[in-house]
């Protein structure tokens, strides 16, 4: 898991650097497709993922307690997170589309789009992975048993919510 | 109970540094102060995030290392960028 976690970040890396290179390359236009994002929808979005994080977290902490039911309900908490994103996230592609706005736009919005659905689908496959720890947590299956599945499913999305940390910033804020 | 005051601090800072950093543009007039100040802010989400929800103080110093230097360089790197 943490090559594949790894691999993640070395791929939004380039993504983050591409972005920054091209803003320089066009401030006025990045800036104006800034100043047309839903900032308030950006700082709900991060709050959701950091709390959902800190759901992960505390059930990752009841499982080592060996609290597998309480661990699944923390994981439910945290995926009960992750759905605001994805619904602020998805409202927020259609009031752009609403004002005409697409991915063919301008290099801001490409970029934009890029960035945002490539991590919406990150949040999409770690909401899988954290139902199917969850269902496991709850049949009792990491009692007495090694819980480095359980580990690597939390690290997923922890590693989620840290990518989202550096693209708030750099796409709504900077 | 020293997981959770730990997990729960670090979730209070994680939320007060993301409010801070919205207002930044407004309470810093220089896009370079307020760039570096936001970036600043990252690297020290990031290691929040890497100690202590993903557990990696206690883990192998490999990992931890790789894994901090990720949330160092990034940051710094895209600094480099935006302030050249």
């Amino acid at each position: 898991m943490w090559f594949f976690i790894l691999a993640e970040l070395t791929v939004f890396a380039i993504f983050f650097i591409g972005f920054a290179i091209s803003e320089q390359q066009n401030l006025e236009m990045f800036s104006q497709g800034k100043a047309q994002l839903h900032q308030l929808s950006g700082l709900i979005n991060t709050i959701a993922l950091i709390t959902s994080s800190y759901f992960v977290s505390l059930s990752l902490a009841a499982i080592h307690k060996q609290a597998a039911n309480k661990a699944a309900l923390l994981l439910l908490g945290a995926k009960g997170f992750a759905l605001i994103y994805i619904s602020v996230k998805i409202w927020e592609y259609f009031s752009l589309f609403e004002q005409g706005i697409t991915i063919e736009t301008n290099t801001f919005f490409t970029l934009y789009f890029l960035i945002t659905a490539f991590h919406l689908m990150h949040v999409l496959l770690g909401m899988v992975i954290l139902t199917f720890i969850a269902k496991a947590a709850w049949q009792g299956k990491y009692q007495g048993k090694s819980l480095s599945g359980f580990e690597a499913g939390a690290s997923y999305w922890h590693m989620v919510d840290l990518l989202w940390i550096i693209l708030f910033p750099l796409i709504y804020v900077i | 109970m020293l997981a959770f005051r730990l997990a729960t601090t670090s979730w209070l800072v994680l939320v007060v540094l993301t409010l801070v950093t919205m207002y930044f543009p407004i309470i810093i007039s220089e896009r370079s102060a307020y760039i570096i100040c936001a970036l600043i802010i990252v690297v020290i989400k990031g290691q929040q995030i890497v100690d202590v929800f993903m557990e990696l103080k206690s883990a192998p110093r490999f990992w931890r290392l790789l894994l901090l230097s990720y949330i160092v360089m990034l940051p710094l790197i895209i600094s480099v960028i935006y302030l050249n």
